[in-house]
């Protein structure tokens, strides 16, 4: 039976590659068959209808208010003009030296990057920062590789990353956050690595572009201004607090959606601004949460009894339990958590970790350092994931040439976070 | 296509109204739409824009020491020309614009602005600014002389960066060196409303 049950994962990954289905339909599709193949009977105790779909559907509850938060917060960031403000004062100080323009933005995509994730991050930080870093020479592809690097260095610190990673792999807030930190130095060094590398590499570029005098300007941040300088903390308040203080995510990310809106709105508009902005914060949020809602449904297929006893000899024979071996497998497999593939943690990725742990094959915690690990990549290079779509649209370039460019960096934070894994936790 | 067929009446209605444009108004709307100056006064973008051309026309005429090459496929990418600095420090002249540039001019009867040959002479000496300011000191001085102060410790000040202002110097120079009647801006603007034109008339054609 278990080999079936992965022969229908995989028509699962080929729904999801070829887009026949969408990602969070094809979960819950798969789910459903995996709960039957098990043997899960209609209704009652680990059921296809009880267990599967009423009790996996909110699983990840927690997870997706986290979202709905730093996508709140990442809302007033723009509204308020806190994200273009702090891109602004980066070309206004460093804009002659463009390497030193790029480092810039690429710090204010890590702090994006530890509030909120996807295509809304890359927007707060890419909107003003891509064009800001073309127009002092960087190439584009650099420039919205620049970005999602960023974006990427301030994921180990994204409190619904922590939050999401710490319901679904059972595992307690202060674990996720201990990998994180060590997860952390990797993903910065590659960043600041591409950045320095890169445009040394390519060096600059200014073009005589038939756009650039026609337009009459339309912007509609004509009235936004700059935002003032403490305003600018923002996204360090929710990290403050939830890594130096030990307060909960929850209470951390409404903190910084309080701190942006006192510290930039008159009291009379507060609750209008907090309204607007929370409701464009669910639009923003409604993908994500589809897809926990998705998710939790899956991890609930996979933990069912049936489903454990029927993939456990299958995913043991294939582990590897010794650590050279343990991280130059996934270090391997790198490319299959790209274009939406049975790695990819925010899909089949997630089904596949629930087994490991499951069916006892690594320590929940091993499994965290090979998910966050697949999903540095995932993050920066999947060409099918929106906020590289996004990016490399924004910037005018394709997504497949921003996925060459940043690769080998986003391999070798991979690689990083596999060494830690089986040096700590194997 | 030529320029001549592609000229409909609400491309030709456009360049008109570009052509009564005041020159220092495509320096402030090219400022405008650059990152950064979304919130700014337009009377200080006026200001930097007058001061960067000033600047650009001043600056001493040198020779282009980048490899040239020409190239096909700039309207499509919304080129004229390009500097790229490495592997090694390229002026890259989109052949296609060009000739659209020509025959536009021919046709709007802008000869007396812009002579034979010259859009190609500006592509090289404007990107040529772009390589002057890249790798020497003019940058500085381009800085210091828009005067934009982002912080003042006693008498020390630390010069802001202006997005963009090196665009204007560069376009300011080739007018200057190639002895054009009008900027290079205006033609730009011209162009990008011809190359909408035809991008307008093949969608007609493909439905």
């Amino acid at each position: 039976m278990g080999v079936v049950i992965l022969l229908v994962m995989a028509a699962g990954v080929a729904a999801m590659l070829t887009r026949k289905l969408p990602t969070a339909f094809a979960l819950v599709i798969l789910a459903v068959a995996i709960a039957f193949l098990a043997g899960a009977p209609l209704t009652g105790e680990n059921s296809v209808l009880d267990t599967v779909i009423q009790e996996g559907a909110p699983a990840l509850a927690a997870t997706m208010i986290a979202i709905l938060l730093g996508s709140w917060l990442g809302k007033l960031l723009d509204e308020t003009g806190i994200a273009g403000t702090l891109v602004r004062k980066i070309v206004e100080f460093g804009g002659d030296r463009p390497v030193v323009v790029a480092l810039g933005v690429l710090a204010v995509s890590t702090l994006v990057g530890t509030v909120t994730g996807s295509a809304p991050a890359a927007m707060l930080a890419g909107i003003i920062g891509i064009p800001a870093m073309v127009a002092v020479g960087i190439p584009k592809v650099t420039a919205a590789g620049t970005i999602l690097m960023g974006i990427a260095a301030g994921m180990p610190f994204e409190l619904p990353i922590w939050q999401f990673f710490s319901t679904a792999l059972e595992l307690p807030v202060d674990t996720v956050r201990g990998f994180m930190l060590k997860l952390f130095p990797f993903a910065l060094a590659a960043a600041i690595l591409f950045v320095l590398i890169e445009t040394r590499r390519r060096g600059v570029e200014h073009a005589w572009s038939l756009k650039s005098a026609s337009a009459k300007p339309t912007s509609r941040r004509k009235q936004l201004g700059d935002a003032p300088w403490y305003a600018l903390l923002t996204p360090l308040v929710p990290l403050v607090l939830a890594l130096g203080l030990d307060v909960a995510i929850l209470p951390s990310m409404l903190a910084g959606v309080l701190y942006a809106l006192v510290t930039t709105t008159r009291p009379g508009e507060m609750n209008k601004r907090l309204l607007r902005t929370l409701y464009g914060g669910f639009e923003i949020a409604a993908a994500p949460i589809v897809l926990f809602i998705a998710i939790g449904i899956l991890l609930a297929a996979v933990k069912l009894p049936g489903a454990v006893e029927a993939l456990e000899p299958l995913i043991k024979a294939v582990s590897p339990q010794n650590p050279v071996l343990f991280v130059i497998v996934f270090t391997l497999l790198v490319p299959l958590c790209l274009y939406r593939g049975p790695l990819n943690v925010f899909g089949l990725g997630a089904g596949i970790a629930g087994v490991l742990i499951a069916a006892g094959i690594y320590p929940a915690v091993a499994v965290l350092g090979i998910a966050t690990s697949y999903n540095q990549v995932f993050g920066v290079s999947d060409p099918t994931s929106t906020q590289t779509v996004w990016s490399a649209q924004y910037a005018g370039v394709t997504p497949q040439q921003v996925m060459l460019r940043t690769l080998p960096y986003v391999w070798a934070v991979a690689l990083g976070g596999f060494c830690v894994t089986a040096a700590t936790y194997l | 296509m030529s320029a001549t067929a592609l000229l409909d009446r609400t491309a030709r209605a456009a360049i008109e109204e570009l052509e009564a444009t005041d020159d220092v108004e495509f320096g402030v709307r090219l400022l405008a739409n650059t990152p950064t100056h979304e919130s700014r006064d337009p009377a200080r973008l006026r200001q930097w824009v007058r001061t960067a051309d000033e600047f650009g026309a001043a600056l001493a005429p040198v020779a282009c020491t980048a490899r040239v090459m020409e190239s096909d496929g700039g309207l499509d990418r919304g080129l004229l020309a390009r500097y790229t600095s490495r592997p090694v420090p390229t002026v890259e002249l989109f052949t296609d614009t060009l000739d659209l540039a020509e025959e536009l001019i021919d046709r709007l009867g802008w000869r007396h602005w812009y002579p034979a040959g010259s859009p190609r002479a500006a592509a090289i000496a404007h990107e040529t600014v772009h390589e002057q300011l890249h790798h020497g000191p003019a940058k500085t001085a381009l800085k210091r002389s828009l005067d934009h102060v982002v912080l003042r410790v006693g008498r020390r000040r630390l010069y802001g960066h202006v997005a963009g202002a090196d665009e204007i110097a560069a376009h300011a120079h080739a007018r200057t060196v190639c002895g054009l009647g009008r900027s290079p801006l205006l033609l730009t603007a011209a162009l990008a409303t011809a190359a909408d034109a035809r991008q307008r008339s093949s969608h007609g054609r493909k439905k």
